[in-house]
């Protein structure tokens, strides 16, 4: 009787969770929907801003933010329109028509700075830049059932081919593993940030007294190596490296 | 003091070699011809031989403009006669005659430790080869053949090097050149060789083709042909008797074997070149000239407006398919045209150069509805036919439906007919965006990524889990196959109360009852301690016990029950009626499998 009951109450929860998430999701198509249109009717700001309101209730979709980045285009704040453009990337990367819109932002900018170059250990894992993190857990989530699917097999029917089927798919899964935790250092890590002033001095040091060490404009894309308070450090093409005060750049 | 063996042997290789030029008093410098009498397929051996000194400077030839000087080697000799060393050095070369006439050769000269040896001049007379003699019984000749001596500017002719020989030949060297102004040279692929009987005489021929295809109206030579060969000479032994004779005749033991080195041309050839006519020449004509195909084929042919799809243009045939161009390509207003590079893949039909070329073309169409891609010509000259002709594609209609976003794109747009030569032609009128993402359910990714974290943790150690139970599972069965004595003891307790709950509904009172109670505790007890049968006493059980330290109330409990089984089995008579037996035993089987 408690059994049943038990499970009568989480098939329950379960069906009103469901039904919470269905009505979320259809109300967030719905606003989508209606920025979509607003966008064609060239309502670019009220389109601009349904799509920021629903990034700051927390919904994370590549396209959106490629809505958001041709929102941007047409309202002329290429800078912005970049910044989400390069947040789409980390989400669809893959995406022809991003990569063409975010060449296209980049061309508009007077420093047409493009993203930082590969690594040497995303030109070895070759594959890392075109797969999201999702995407890598999703394959790392798999790879990991079929390689404890194969131990059990190979408990199970003691044979050499299992063994050879266990070597395969663990020699996969570290690999999947590898790239998995790179990918996640990268984001966390390799943050990219674009200026969004017209035109920035990039300091010597954290204070404007500082010397200017060069100048960079609207849209151009930077990495930001280090956070400190108000400032961050950032570098451009690897060597030419400085100060930048953080509301300057949108990342 | 040891000495080291190594060390002797290098001292006196020092010794013997000095790895400096030394000198000796008596230095001699001779100049030799193998042949003083040649033909212009000849060539002559030149020997520049240097005697007394050891690794002499290389000897200064004259200026040999009658001849084509190749080096082909040194020579070096060491001769220990009665303790009298003597060194010589041969430094030998190769005259290729350029013309017939008597020429003198030297004297070569040589300047050794500032003294002067020279030696004496050859006299060598060169003659021109016997041509008139007929190409029949021959040891070796050559002949060059053109598949047309008036072609039209652009019509392939096919120029074929033939080498006849009666013996092996080696160190083949084939020169055919051509005037690259007025023709444009292609291969045919690589030589071929064959036997063929002229006049009764078996030849070995060596045949290779090129295609050339004349660029320019007029008269025009192709030079002679030049090829280079060393002509091998086995000569036969005695051998008939020697068992070795057939492996010593091998080409591989080349010490009965003389070479002969052999320069042979071919003799020039006139070519008058046509232009093409004038009369019926089509309008926009790419001097194409051959036989040519066309066909066109469409990627999709139902497509949303904005959608591209893919023309593709082949043209084939045999002739300089390789020059087709479409510079005009005009397929109407209603298409964006992006053109591709072309690709061309060459072919041999027979002995002479064809292929296939392929332009890729892809089209985005400016308005929807029902388009038509007009048919593509191309004009051709046939040389066999003596005028020009046309091919076309067919028209290929096109279902172009209205796209679902309305959004307006400014794409460039052509400027005139746009072509695959001319892009630069195209005039970009502005730059814009692709469109917005519309479709709805790439949106919901979001859902499913909001709990991804747990989901995944979960993925990850769920199956780790499910291993670890299956494991356990698996080796305890596998435990189970291979331990009988563990088998046994897992079974015991669970089989045991099986047979109680059967027995329970058997009379209680008669004497097979007991029995097979006693049975049962036996069995139990057999399988817990892995012994063999169940034909024990009693007595016999309570020492089993004892020896796996069992606690001593319950070996009296089994052995008091055992007892009164045994008493109510053997009695006469029934006189004890105990319904609480099988209870009893259950609950004695119970206390035992906790402790074992």
């Amino acid at each position: 009787m408690k059994k049943s009951f038990a499970i009568g109450v989480i098939m329950l929860t379960c069906l009103l969770s469901t039904n919470r998430i269905d009505a979320e999701t259809k109300d967030i198509s719905a606003q989508i929907t209606l920025a979509n249109e607003l966008y064609h009717e060239k309502n670019y700001q009220e389109a601009a801003n349904i799509f920021t309101k629903l990034i700051d209730q927390g919904v994370k979709n590549g396209y959106l933010y490629y809505n958001l980045g041709n929102t941007y285009i047409r309202l002329g704040n290429i800078s912005s329109s970049i910044v989400y453009y390069l947040r789409a990337k980390q989400l669809i990367p893959r995406n022809a028509n991003l990569e063409a819109n975010l060449r296209y932002a980049i061309s508009q900018t007077q420093d047409q700075l493009f993203p930082p170059k590969k690594r040497l250990i995303t030109d070895i894992l070759f594959w890392i830049e075109s797969i999201n993190l999702i995407e890598h857990c999703i394959i790392l989530f798999f790879t990991n059932i079929i390689f404890w699917l194969i131990c059990i097999g190979s408990l199970y029917y003691r044979k050499p081919t299992w063994h050879s089927m266990k070597k395969v798919a663990l020699t996969v899964l570290l690999i999947v593993f590898l790239s998995t935790l790179i990918k996640n250092h990268l984001l966390l890590n390799q943050k990219i940030g674009v200026v969004t002033d017209k035109i920035v001095a990039i300091k010597s040091d954290r204070n404007n007294k500082n010397i200017t060490l060069f100048k960079l404009h609207e849209g151009a894309i930077i990495l930001i190596n280090e956070e400190d308070k108000e400032w961050l450090n950032v570098s451009v093409e690897s060597e030419k490296t400085g100060w930048v005060a953080k509301n300057s750049i949108g990342y | 003091m040891k000495h080291k063996p190594w060390l002797v042997i290098l001292t006196i290789i020092a010794f013997i070699f000095p790895p400096i030029t030394s000198f000796s008093s008596n230095i001699q410098f001779s100049a030799s011809v193998d042949k003083s009498h040649i033909t212009t397929e000849d060539s002559i051996e030149l020997s520049l031989k240097i005697s007394g000194i050891r690794n002499p400077p290389k000897p200064e030839l004259p200026a040999l403009q009658d001849f084509t000087v190749r080096s082909i080697g040194t020579h070096s000799s060491t001769q220990i006669i009665n303790s009298d060393m003597q060194v010589s050095t041969v430094y030998k070369y190769l005259l290729i005659p350029k013309n017939k006439g008597n020429y003198t050769i030297g004297p070569m000269s040589i300047i050794l430790s500032g003294t002067i040896y020279k030696s004496d001049p050859i006299s060598v007379v060169v003659n021109n080869s016997n041509t008139k003699k007929t190409n029949a019984n021959r040891e070796v000749y050559t002949e060059t053949i053109i598949s047309k001596n008036n072609p039209y500017i652009n019509e392939q002719i096919v120029y074929t090097f033939k080498l006849f020989r009666k013996t092996e030949a080696r160190n083949l060297n084939l020169s055919m050149p051509h005037d690259e102004t007025f023709f444009q040279k292609e291969d045919l692929g690589k030589a071929k060789r064959y036997s063929k009987v002229i006049e009764g005489i078996a030849y070995d021929v060596d045949e290779i083709s090129i295609a050339l295809f004349p660029k320019k109206a007029g008269k025009s030579t192709i030079p002679p042909s030049m090829m280079e060969l060393d002509l091998m000479y086995r000569s036969q032994l005695n051998r008939q008797r020697d068992p070795f004779a057939r492996f010593f005749n091998d080409p591989f033991f080349s010490g009965n074997t003389k070479k002969i080195h052999k320069i042979l041309s071919t003799k020039p050839i006139e070519l008058t070149i046509r232009p093409l006519p004038k009369e019926g020449k089509p309008k926009g004509f790419k001097n194409l000239v051959g036989q040519y195909y066309i066909t066109a084929t469409v990627g999709k042919d139902h497509l949303d407006a904005g959608d591209t799809t893919t023309l593709t243009i082949t043209v084939s045939g045999i002739g300089n398919v390789m020059d087709t161009s479409f510079t005009n390509l005009n397929i109407g207003n209603q298409f964006k045209v992006y053109p591709d590079q072309p690709i061309f893949t060459k072919t041999i039909h027979g002995n002479q150069i064809g292929g296939e070329k392929v332009f890729k073309f892809a089209l985005v169409p400016f308005s929807t509805g029902q388009q038509a891609i007009p048919s593509v010509t191309l004009n051709y000259f046939d040389p066999d036919k003596k005028s020009y002709k046309k091919v076309s594609t067919n028209p290929i209609n096109i279902e172009i439906k209205p796209a679902t976003s309305n959004e307006h794109l400014n794409l460039i747009q052509p400027k005139g007919s746009p072509t695959q030569q001319s892009i630069s032609s195209v005039s970009v009128l502005a730059r814009d965006i692709l469109p917005i993402h519309t479709q709805t359910q790439d949106f919901e990714i979001f859902m499913s990524v909001q709990n991804s974290h747990i989901i995944f943790i979960i993925g990850i150690i769920a199956p780790i889990v499910i291993y670890l139970l299956a494991a356990g599972y698996i080796r305890y069965n596998h435990h189970m196959n291979d331990d009988i004595s563990f088998s046994r003891r897992q079974i015991a307790h669970s089989n045991a109360m099986k047979k109680l709950n059967l027995l329970s509904k058997l009379n209680p009172e008669t004497k097979d009852f007991v029995r097979q109670l006693s049975q049962i505790i036996r069995e139990y007890i057999g399988d817990k301690l892995n012994l063999q049968g169940s034909a024990f006493t009693s007595k016999e059980v309570e020492e089993k016990l004892n020896n796996n330290t069992f606690a001593q109330e319950k070996i009296s409990a089994v052995k008091n029950l055992l007892e009164k089984c045994e008493s109510m089995q053997y009695s006469p008579v029934t006189t004890h009626k105990d319904l609480n037996l099988i209870d009893e035993t259950a609950e004695l089987l119970i206390n035992l499998e906790k402790q074992l």
